[in-house]
């Protein structure tokens, strides 16, 4: 299957090549990427971001005068299966960088092989807080977890709020941010903080006590729409007018129906919807039909490997020389925005989103910057 | 304090819903039916297909609801319980639960993993002395009553009620009588669907469905039909709802010096009554201490 999905991009990119190669040598880019299983929607908006990116490369003449070759190989948004696509990328294909992993658990294991063979890896989607220390060979353009909370903070400290009461659900997800959060507050503002059992939807004696509780914002902490809409649809049952807010989880439409007035001018803490309205939409569109999640994955996919074709341009194909490029990078105008690496390789410069629900829809209100 | 109460009825009428029809097939058959939760599920998930993609009125939407739910349980009777429970009575545990993940697989492929929800009134919630609850909660609650109580007038005033019990009592001895028990198990067992079915769809209304939840619902339905008593559907019914009201007391109420009790544990209370339960009462509030199987 591996071998067949990489002669079939291989394939379908020498077909989408106008121009012939200037040499017969190419310059060979590995990608790794849940193409299989639950995550595949993932997996096809990058793998297409790229290859679109990669095809406007080779078409204006390649780097150099060489092709770009992309090489994808199937990580099942796991470790172990992304660490034997690394293994086989690098020691037999050779790549000179990797451009992936997109689930964090492909990339907190394939850097362990990328590191030593000194392969630098980037990735377009991967967001564990643990990834920022993993490796000095690794570097992302999609902002770490760890800066949600700070963009969190940041709008709650600007809009004035002083209580902030938080129902969390027990899952890693909900719980490590929950913790960040009362990390990056100052002591004392979380006035209501529960944590219930995963998948919960009876809030309702919570709610009884948070009506009696002194607070201005709610934050509703949950792992998926369907507990947050419970909350909502709870809380504003029992009159509660406060203010609410949550995190990219409530960016969901769904959660728009099902708990319609409920969640009506909501705060989202969000990443950007980078790419909407932009030429690559339409590229991209025009090409592959809507993507399979969204577009802003497609975006930064796109990017990654915009960074990374300048890099090998600038300074060839060595690991550690387009290393070091990478981290002196003053900055990169891309679709998602302007944006460098800062010294542990996460992104510097693209902001978060303040985001709401108006009639059911989500609008961006504006945009909060984090570092 | 009456805010409370609200909750623990808005909550245990759901679970009473569960339970009495597992009362009724643990009675009469002594099966566990694990696969219960997912059969909540089937029926609340069919009657939202019906109200919302094919736009049929509520009632209709309902109705093909739980002629699904009784489908399903019928099927499940068939092909993962006859077959088996003559021989060891805990063999169904194994079957069910194995079927509890297929439907658990199939309600994935059906209905998708976002979450849905039943529309059903729309209105502004009302206040009762000081406490607020929805139209649409006092309907459920209302609906929830007249349905058990009406099983529970079957039960007791017609014939085919008389010959549940009388299989529940003793199984052997209803069917040296002459009392088809073939055809009660597969009544009862499909009363046991509908009954699950109609709580599928209170769950949908009131909160919304999602996929996995089908396993904590049958947990907790279990909770009650120990805390009542093997076969006692009055039993179910009520520890049902005591053990609502405790799920809501445990956290609502400052315990140890003003403080509450972490919400986290709120899920832990059906296991409690199950283990206090097996431990000091077995034989439940209602059942009887005489007879063994």
């Amino acid at each position: 299957m591996k071998k067949f999905l990489s002669t079939l991009v291989a394939s379908g990119l020498l077909a989408a090549c106008v121009t012939t190669p200037a040499t017969d040598e190419t310059i060979k880019i590995g990608y790794i990427g849940p193409l299989t299983g639950d995550a595949v929607a993932y997996g096809k908006d990058t793998l297409n971001g790229i290859m679109l990116k990669v095809e406007e490369i080779n078409a204006s003449g390649g780097i150099d005068g060489m092709m770009i070759e992309l090489i994808a190989e199937d990580g099942r948004c796991n470790g172990a299966d992304a660490t034997s696509a690394a293994q086989k990328l690098i020691n037999i294909d050779k790549v000179v960088a990797i451009l992936g992993g997109q689930c964090s658990g492909e990339s907190l294991a394939a850097i362990r092989v990328a590191e030593p063979a000194k392969v630098v890896m980037l990735s377009p989607l991967s967001s564990s807080p643990d990834l920022t220390l993993a490796s000095d060979f690794f570097f992302r353009d999609y902002p770490s977890d760890a800066l949600k909370s700070v963009a969190t903070r940041t709008y709650i400290r600007d809009q004035g709020i002083k209580k902030v009461a938080i129902i969390s659900e027990n899952t890693d997800f909900a719980v490590a941010f929950r913790d960040a959060l009362k990390k990056d507050l100052p002591v004392g503002t979380l006035v209501f903080d529960e944590v219930v059992g995963p998948g919960t939807k009876d809030f309702r004696t919570l709610m009884s006590r948070l009506k009696n509780t002194d607070f201005e914002v709610f934050f509703a902490n949950g792992q998926s729409d369907a507990v947050i809409g419970a909350m909502m649809l709870q809380m504003r049952e029992l009159g509660i007018s406060k203010d609410a807010m949550s995190h990219e989880v409530a960016e969901s439409a769904t959660l728009g129906e099902i708990a319609k007035d409920a969640v009506e001018g909501m705060a989202i803490i969000s990443v950007p919807t980078a790419g909407v309205g932009t030429p690559l939409e339409s590229k991209f569109e025009k090409k592959y039909g809507a993507p399979q999640a969204t577009i802003a994955f497609v975006a930064h996919a796109y990017d990654a490997m915009g960074v990374l074709a300048k890099a090998i341009d600038a300074v060839g194909t060595n690991g550690e020389a387009i290393r070091a490029w990478l981290y002196d990078m003053k900055s990169y105008d891309g679709v998602i925005g302007t944006f460098s690496f800062d010294e542990n390789g996460d992104v510097l410069g693209i902001p978060f989103a303040h985001k709401t629900f108006v009639d059911g829809a989500i609008v961006t209100v504006n945009d909060i910057a984090v570092n | 304090m009456t805010q409370l109460l609200i909750n623990a009825l808005i909550a245990g009428s759901f679970a009473a819903l569960m339970a009495s029809g597992l009362a009724l097939v643990y009675g009469t058959l002594g099966v566990f039916n694990m696969a219960l939760g997912q059969t909540a599920l089937m029926g609340g998930y069919v009657t939202w297909w019906a109200s919302t993609s094919l736009g049929l009125s509520f009632p209709i939407a309902l109705l093909i609801g739980m002629v699904a739910a009784g489908f399903v349980t019928w099927l499940s009777f068939e092909f993962f319980v006859e077959p088996f429970f003559r021989r060891h009575r805990f063999l169904p545990l194994v079957t069910t639960i194995a079927l509890s993940m297929i439907l658990d697989g199939a309600i994935l492929l059906l209905f998708e993993e976002r979450p849905r929800s039943i529309q059903f009134l729309n209105a502004e919630p009302v206040t009762i002395a000081g406490a607020t609850l929805s139209l649409e909660q006092i309907v459920l609650i209302i609906c929830t009553l007249i349905f058990l109580s009406l099983t529970a007038w079957v039960l007791t005033a017609t014939s085919l009620g008389r010959k549940i019990r009388a299989t529940v009592l003793h199984a052997h001895a209803a069917e040296s009588l002459g009392i088809p028990s073939g055809l009660l198990y597969r009544i009862t067992f499909i009363l046991s669907g509908v009954l699950a079915g109609l709580a599928g769809v209170y769950q949908g209304i009131d909160q919304n469905l999602t996929p996995v939840l089908g396993f904590s619902i049958t947990i907790k339905a279990y909770a009650a039909v120990i805390a009542g008593g093997k076969g006692s559907l009055k039993g179910a019914v009520i520890a049902a709802y005591a053990i609502a009201l405790l799920e809501q007391l445990v956290i609502g109420v400052p315990w140890f010096a003003g403080t509450y009790i972490s919400a986290g544990y709120q899920s832990t209370v059906a296991m409690v009554v199950i283990i206090a339960f097996l431990l000091f009462r077995p034989q439940g509030l209602f059942g009887s201490t005489t007879r063994s199987t």
